[in-house]
């Protein structure tokens, strides 16, 4: 006859114990249902929880970039549309130097046509001063300071801007140069717009025709440099379209990574919370029969 | 020669040794549910046989005694279980209130502000003229200062009211021990006198259980049946009748409680109890926390005022200090603050002329502080998640040894049921046995009786 180990005549403890576990795991499913998340105590699971800081961290940095490519877009329009206008003042002052040219006018209709140039002239450096929410577009890095100012004696045109270029970040390591000094747009060795109307309006008021073909020839250099630079503008807007697009795509990618990391798996959680909901009713009554099951004690009569 | 009147006493002797049993017996069913109660057996013994010539007569039986059942070296795991499992509960109560503190699924912590703030740098490098986009800096940096100010002050004040746990956990420690010391006292008389000191050993097993719960617990057997009591590092607690009283006294550099015994600061030495949980978190957890958050903010600090005062301001002037910094790393989290409060002073721009406000290029290098590894090695973020990891894991680990060992405490205490503890079906079992033995006995007796009554009658 083997002589086995007295067992521990008390049930409850371990009954206990076993309630407490069923109801823990019930707590648990249903806390991860409510919140829709696995982790919701750093001890949950700290590799996750550790993720999840960069995760955020990240995600509000792709906003902040996306909010930064608004300001640059609408900075890079209203700098392309003065651009753009550029390019037809300078084209209108072509025509108008090309019909100055034509021998056949007399002087005052030439000086009528220096008059236009004249106009066109303030235009341009109209134009050149293009602002945008109070900030110079083409001052350089001297924004508050007006760039362009004509002097209305002598039709000189003075640069008050500096030759700064700015930077900024599009998304992570990704930076693109935001503006082009206005000297190297409008006065540029190629191609100097303002030098080139000054000598069209005085040559036209000289009624000197080999000096007013040179001066539309300048204005025609003024005219192609300012179209080449104006695709540094257009260059630059894809190149925002295209990191905003990126950026949506990240913050799609970021939020995907948030839920593996941290987000329950609902479909799993309600079936956990059902099983446990299950274990713990039959824990429940399994207790209650164990504890009234009778005793020697209630057979004696 | 036999007599009836001996046959008599012997029946007599029987029913008062059934009777014995049967008092235990209903002693054990109505401890069953005592907690700390040990079952306990009624010792029979023969009594001394008489010898009449060549004819030994066996006297009939007596109760020499009542045992209580006992393993002594279960008791002992038992108890050296809950004092791991006192260290880990006490560890895992203020760790959960810690690394609620960090919590980013709540959007507690550090890293909203810390990444606000290097987000108006960005804005900033987009539009470093504008007014209200610095004044978004300023704020954004404030917030940050305040962030670190208040999980630093939170974690202090989580700090105190460790502290104050340490004086009560002391104070219940000494209520236990004068408590055992009285126990052991009553042991050591009734071990003396040869009486079952069962019942007082039942009560001193369950207060030093309860002491272990609070401190970790190292017994001697003194002999006797008296117990000596000390800490794992030796420092005594109870001696046989006296116990001796833990005393805490504030540190003269922390301004927190130390733990002495006789003079000598054990505070180091407490190694397992709630005690040592608390002392854990109060000396080890939540410094280690305020250092890497002090670190943090200190080498942020001082990296963006270094980069503020490369650059220059929107007045031309070269940059200032952005952040107010104690003069070394300690307290740092506490007391950083923001330096300045008009928005033109932050260095924006890469170079002195005055008339460039467009200038980003020193705005584009503070925001590049980001991802350079000023904080110990580490980009300011990754240092931030990493204690973040540590925190978490703390906690976890400690979650873990805490299921663990409940598991292992729950079976040996079942181990310890299984010696100790009062099973209704086998005292009912007991009891029918020794009701029967009475009932016979009783029989016995009134057998004799007859016969001494026939006797009488014989001789009349």
């Amino acid at each position: 006859m083997t002589m086995s180990i007295r067992l521990n005549p008390n049930l409850l403890p371990d009954l206990l114990a076993s309630i407490q576990q069923s109801q823990q795991n019930e707590a648990t499913a249903t806390e991860q249902m409510a919140s829709g998340l696995s982790v919701n105590q750093l001890s949950d699971n700290p590799a996750a929880a550790a993720a999840l800081v960069t995760n955020h961290a990240q995600s509000a940095q792709d906003d902040q970039f996306l909010q930064n490519a608004s300001t640059l877009t609408a900075r890079f329009q209203t700098a392309d549309s003065a651009l753009s206008n550029v390019t037809q003042v300078l084209t209108s002052a072509i025509s108008a130097g090309t019909e100055g040219a034509n021998g056949t006018l007399s002087a005052a209709d030439q000086q009528a046509i220096a008059q236009e140039v004249q106009g066109l002239q303030s235009q341009l450096v109209n134009l050149a001063n293009t602002s945008y929410q109070g900030t110079y577009l083409f001052a350089g890095t001297a924004v508050n300071t007006q760039p362009f100012t004509l002097n209305t004696a002598t039709g000189a045109v003075t640069y008050n801007g500096n030759a700064g270029v700015s930077s900024t970040e599009l998304s992570e390591g990704n930076s693109i140069n935001t503006n082009i000094p206005g000297n190297q747009l409008f006065q540029n060795a190629s191609g100097d717009a303002f030098a080139a109307l000054q000598n069209l309006y005085s040559s036209l008021m000289a009624g000197n025709q080999a000096n007013i073909g040179t001066a539309v020839t300048q204005v025609q250099n003024a005219l192609n440099e300012v179209s080449t630079q104006r695709v540094f503008y257009g260059n630059a807007m894809n190149q925002v379209d295209l990191s905003e697009s990126f950026l949506n795509q990240d913050k799609v990618n970021l939020s995907s990574q948030e839920n593996s990391l941290v987000g329950a798996d609902l479909a799993q959680t309600a079936t956990n919370l059902s099983q446990a909901e299950l274990a713990n009713q039959a824990t429940l009554s399994a207790t209650a029969k164990i504890l009234s099951l009778p005793t020697l004690l209630d057979l004696l009569t | 020669m036999g007599s009836l009147t001996a046959s008599l006493n012997i029946a007599l002797g029987s029913m008062l040794a059934e009777q014995g049993a049967i008092e235990t017996t209903s002693n054990n069913i109505a401890n069953a549910n005592t907690p700390g109660y040990a079952r306990q057996r009624a010792n029979f013994a023969e009594t001394d046989p008489v010898t009449f010539g060549n004819i030994t007569l066996g006297t009939g039986v007596e109760l020499q005694g009542v045992t209580s059942l006992r393993d002594s070296v279960l008791d002992l795991r038992v108890n050296q279980e809950t004092q791991q499992q006192g260290q880990l509960d006490a560890f895992i109560s203020s760790g959960q209130q810690i690394q609620a503190l960090f919590n980013e699924t709540t959007g507690t912590g550090l890293q909203a502000p810390l990444t606000a703030f290097f987000n108006s740098l960005s804005q900033l490098s987009a539009n470093p003229s504008d007014l209200n986009t610095r004044q978004g800096v300023i704020t954004a940096a404030q917030n940050l200062a305040s962030a670190f100010n208040q999980t630093s002050n939170n974690l202090s004040s989580l700090q105190r009211n460790v502290d104050l746990s340490v004086t009560q956990s002391v104070n219940q420690i000494n209520s236990l021990t004068s408590q055992i010391a009285a126990v052991n006292a009553q042991v050591q008389s009734a071990t003396a006198l040869g009486q079952n000191p069962g019942p007082f050993v039942d009560q001193r097993q369950q207060l030093i259980n309860q002491l272990s719960n609070l401190v970790d617990v190292s017994q001697i057997d003194a002999g006797n049946g008296s117990l000596t009591l000390t800490t794992n590092s030796g420092a005594p607690l109870v001696v046989g009748g006296q116990s001796f009283q833990l005393t805490t006294q504030a540190d003269p550099v922390t301004g927190l409680q130390d733990v002495f015994s006789q003079g000598n600061n054990i505070t180091s030495q407490i190694a397992s109890g709630e005690l040592a949980g608390q002392l854990q978190i109060r000396d080890q957890e939540i410094p280690s926390i305020q250092s890497s958050l002090d670190s943090l903010a200190y080498n942020l600090g001082t990296a963006v005022n270094t980069q503020n005062q490369a650059g220059y301001d929107l007045n031309g002037a070269a940059g200032g200090n952005l952040f107010n910094l104690p003069a070394g790393v300690a307290g740092s989290a506490a007391s950083i603050s923001v330096a300045i409060t008009d928005p033109t002073k932050i260095a924006a721009s890469g170079g002195p002329a005055p008339g460039s406000p467009g200038d980003n290029a020193n705005a584009n290098a503070l925001l590049a502080l980001q991802n350079q590894t000023i904080v110990n090695g580490q980009t300011p973020l990754n240092a931030y998640s990493n204690l973040v990891f540590k925190i978490g894991s703390d906690v976890s680990s400690a979650q873990s040894n805490q299921q663990a060992g409940s598991l292992v405490l729950q079976q040996i205490q079942n181990l310890q049921g299984g010696v100790s503890g009062v099973d209704i079906n086998e005292e009912a079992a007991n009891l029918i046995q020794f009701q029967n033995a009475y009932q016979a006995s009783a029989q016995v007796s009134t057998i004799i009786d007859t016969l001494l009554q026939d006797t009488l009658n014989m001789v009349q």
